[in-house]
């Protein structure tokens, strides 16, 4: 009982991750104030990564927990911080497409669901089993696609620009 | 010289060029009048030496037809279309005319245009003509003929409305255009035709297909007819002739050399280059005959009455061009060759005289308004009677010669000469004697009948317009003695006569000869004495003179009966309901449709962001949805 | 229903989540998490094909698809930055001007 446990340790811990993610997402809909909201997507976001490191692709990993939950979510917990000091939390938390928007996710989940149900596993796991970690991801990242990885720094250099832009813009008109 | 054909065609291509692109507005004026001149006029000679050339090695070679292929223009699907140039013994003919009495022109205008402000786009248009021309009678294939055929149409348009400021002129242009527009539709369905079944366009090809032991699935005289539907537009015969008396507008030396010795009788070389066609269709040719007699008569009757002296001579040129139509439908391809020689002689003799008249009288064409001017410009004078008398048919000037043999023909041959025929060519012939000599008594003889201020100016040409005048008048008169019909046999042979009418020849070489002097008579009995007869004549039939004056009333015909219901036909059915409301109306309704349907659409468009994030989502379920259920 | 299509499920349903937390949510701020939330369920995806396939095209889309939000988000908040700055309020409601 104990062995098969902990030969399925793996596994379980995996649907325990994805059960917890879920979670997340789904209380990210329903919570009202943003701060909670970005705990339960930080939470989901580490789930995530724990997914990815059961998966055995630690690099992915450690990016997701780095990026988006040490850059990208930090960087939003300052924003919200920075605004809610201002903005009263009396607003309503709902649009009025509320009934509209769940029936057709619902339509879209069904579909793809349904496409995940009836897919063909036969073929995504042809080559099941076979794991790459970092050192095959950089060869392939630095010869096959060395050209996306340049094109990556351009669009980071013209986000920085745009976001400059942006802001000198709304103080030449509030100067 | 491997490629002097091309040379021939190309000399005055590079005139055109240089003038125009040089000398011109257009080109900034760069050069002067002399360089003009020298290059204009030096380069149809040069074109004339080197056609002589070409013709001294025709005969070395034993006249073995000369061949120059310059470009292979384009290969489709193994059959290839060259830019070939070929010189046998009637190219040699007809270039010779082109060259010889286009440079004689040349050399006319340099002195007739001298006071023009255009004079280097003149010459341009000139040397123009003269490629185009070249490219005509010297193409092997009838694609580069069709090409020179269009040419030369495109520089008489040019010309004809050279003076484009005056309205009138400008149509006169756009009237030759057109007229000859319609003769090209049947030109090209003939060689469409021809390609169809024999496969080539070369000319010489054609012929030997059709003389070969089978004969190219076509009707021959399907062929013929569509050919020579063609050739009633660029020479002038009825139906497509109303546009040569227009053309008149154009300079007088553009008449001579284009409206009268050389364009308008690319459709007999036409006819005559393709005989091979003609001679396995006698329904086309009766066509050719008959159409050319009836040409042939009804021009001289309206040039009887005429009264501008470009007018007459117009007319003239369609009425001889109609005896050549003859000569080509009764089978004496060489005659016709031979009438177009000599035609080209003194019908250019006479217009470049009719232009040192109107120099002289400074630009008066009337004549009514000349008379007595023999011994006030004596060499125009001298030169235009000789040519009078040459196209009249007075022995034994060249006229006399041609006329001759195609009336003969027109009598005899065996393939389609007729006594009916031979009365309606000899008709035509004496209103020629007499509408001519009528022209020279009015012009030269009697009382002046000028203004005071008009004859104060009268002056003789200089001598660059004199010269020529007297060369051609010297080729008039012994351009008969050219015997062509004789050189062209070997090639154009002449048709045989019929046994039982061989004894008449004697006898209508007499009545020819008679009816030339029977119309020189009957213009001096009219017109000798201050005209007083004529007008007698002219009172007791008001309604025929008026009839002839109003040229049978050909062009109101016309329309009346086409142009009008065209005119109505473009703009009620294609403008107003094609155009306006089918066309107009279809686009106008759509966008408006559009517009509605988008302005309903765009209400969609609140500005909300979620909304739009909500359309994008259900289109993407919808899209899925589609997906799964038709994949 | 085997781990991969689990983690597909999943990988659907977080982003089926994420695109109703965009139409839905109001706050603008929460619309932008929301955003990210689907992001991460495609990454999700990728990682699981990638994974399955033994290659590495899934997640090398993925380390693009980290720079891509990076760049969003440095853009985004400026944004929505200014606007609040204009409107002083973070209801996506209060701004119509994209009204055609």
């Amino acid at each position: 009982m104990i062995e098969s446990l902990l030969q399925h340790l793996d596994t379980l811990l995996l649907y325990v991750f994805a059960a917890c993610a879920l979670v997340g997402a789904v209380l990210m809909l329903v919570l009202r104030q943003p701060m909670r909201v970005a705990m339960a997507l930080i939470s989901t976001m580490v789930f995530l990564g724990g997914i990815y490191g059961l998966l055995g692709v630690h690099f992915i990993a450690a990016f997701q927990v780095l990026i988006y939950v040490g850059a990208v979510m930090v960087f939003m917990v300052y924003v919200i911080m920075l605004l809610e000091i201002r903005e009263s939390a009396g607003m309503a938390r709902y649009s009025a497409l509320v009934v509209p928007g769940v029936v057709a996710t619902a339509l879209f989940v069904g579909a793809l669901g349904y496409g995940v149900w009836h897919g063909y596993p036969a073929l995504i796991r042809a080559a099941a089993g076979t794991r790459f970690g970092i050192h095959q991801f950089s060869i392939s990242f630095l010869t096959e696609y060395w050209l996306h990885f340049e094109l990556t720094s351009v669009l980071l250099v013209a986000a920085v620009v745009a976001a400059l832009a942006v802001i000198k813009v709304s103080r030449r008109a509030h100067g | 010289m491997k490629h002097a054909l091309t040379l021939i065609v190309l000399l005055p291509l590079v005139g055109f060029l240089l003038n125009g692109f040089l000398a011109t507005r257009f080109g900034g004026n760069r050069v002067g009048k002399g360089f003009v001149t020298a290059l204009a006029c030096g380069l149809p000679i040069a074109a004339f030496l080197l056609t002589v050339a070409c013709l001294v090695r025709l005969q070395e070679a034993g006249y073995q037809p000369l061949v120059d292929t310059a470009y292979t223009w384009a290969l489709i699907g193994g059959r290839s279309f060259e830019i070939a140039f070929y010189f046998d013994r009637l190219t040699a003919v007809m270039t010779l005319i082109v060259t010889g009495v286009g440079s004689l022109i040349h050399v006319y205008s340099a002195g007739y245009m001298k006071e023009d402000e255009s004079y280097a786009r003149y010459f341009a248009y000139l040397n123009l003509f003269l490629f185009f021309m070249l490219l005509l009678v010297l193409g092997r294939s009838l694609l580069v003929l069709f090409v020179g055929w269009e040419g030369v149409g495109l520089a008489s348009y040019l010309l004809i409305g050279f003076w484009f400021e005056d309205p009138e002129k400008a149509a006169a242009g756009k009237k030759a255009f057109i007229v000859n527009r319609i003769g090209d539709a049947g030109f090209l369905l003939g060689m469409f035709l021809l390609y169809q079944t024999v496969g080539t366009l070369d000319m010489d090809r054609i012929n030997a297909a059709f003389n070969g032991a089978t004969l190219p699935a076509v009707s021959a005289s399907l062929v013929g007819i569509l050919l020579f539907i063609g050739a009633t537009g660029k020479s002038a015969q009825i139906p497509l002739y109303v546009w040569l008396p227009d053309a008149m507008a154009g300079p007088t030396p553009v008449s001579a050399l284009i409206h009268a010795a050389t364009m308008v009788t690319a459709g007999v070389y036409l006819v005559a280059r393709l005989s091979g066609i003609y001679l396995h269709a006698p329904e086309a040719s009766a066509l050719v005959a008959g159409i050319g007699a009836a040409t042939a008569f009804f021009a001289a009757t309206i040039a009887l009455v005429q009264t501008d002296i470009k007018k007459v001579l117009a007319y003239s040129t369609v009425s001889q061009l109609g005896l050549m139509f003859v000569a080509l439908g009764v089978g004496a391809y060489g005659v016709a060759i031979f009438h177009v020689t000599t035609h080209a002689f003194f019908k250019a003799c006479l217009f470049l005289g009719a232009g040192s008249v109107i120099h002289a009288l400074s630009g008066e064409q009337d004549i009514l308004k000349m008379g007595g001017l023999a011994r006030k410009i004596p060499v125009t004078f001298v030169t235009f009677a000789i040519a009078t008398a040459a196209i009249a048919g007075i022995p034994p000037l060249a006229g006399f010669f041609s006329k001759d043999e195609i009336l003969w023909f027109s009598f005899a041959s065996a393939r389609g000469g007729s006594t009916f025929l031979w009365l309606v060519a000899s008709a035509a012939s004496l209103m020629t004697s007499f509408y001519m000599f009528r022209l020279l008594w009015l012009t030269f003889f009697g009382a002046s009948r000028m203004s005071h201020e008009v004859e104060h100016h009268v002056h003789e040409s200089p001598l660059s317009m004199t010269g020529v005048l007297a060369v051609l008048a010297l080729l008039s008169a012994v351009g008969g003695f050219l015997a062509l019909p004789h050189f062209l046999e070997p090639m154009l042979p002449l048709p045989a006569v019929v046994p039982a009418l061989h004894h008449h020849e004697r006898t209508l070489i007499g009545i020819a000869i008679a009816l030339a002097f029977t119309g020189l008579a009957a213009a001096v009995f009219l017109y000798g004495g201050g005209a007083r007869r004529a007008a007698a004549l002219r009172g007791r039939f008001p309604l025929a003179h008026g009839l002839l004056l109003g040229k049978y009333f050909v062009d109101e015909a016309y329309d009346f009966l086409v142009s009008r219901p065209l005119l109505w036909l473009s703009d009620r059915v294609f403008l107003r309901l094609g155009d306006r409301v089918l066309l107009d109306g279809t686009l106008n309704g759509l966008a408006a449709w559009a517009q509605r349907t988008a302005g309903s659409l765009s209400r969609i468009q609140t500005g909300n962001l979620q909304l739009y994030a909500f359309l994008a989502l259900a289109g993407v379920v919808a899209a899925l949805v589609w997906t799964w259920a038709h994949v | 229903m085997d781990k991969i299509q689990v983690l597909l499920a999943l990988s659907v349903a977080l982003f089926a989540v994420g695109l109703l937390g965009v139409v839905i949510r109001r706050n603008m701020l929460v619309m932008l998490m929301c955003m990210e939330l689907m992001l991460n369920g495609v990454n999700l995806s990728l990682v699981t094909f990638s994974h399955q396939l033994g290659s590495t095209v899934g997640a090398v889309l993925v380390f693009l698809i980290f720079v891509v939000a990076t760049a969003e988000i440095a853009i985004a908040i400026p944004i929505v930055l200014m606007l609040v700055r204009q409107k002083h309020t973070l209801d996506l409601n209060a701004f119509t001007s994209l009204k055609g």
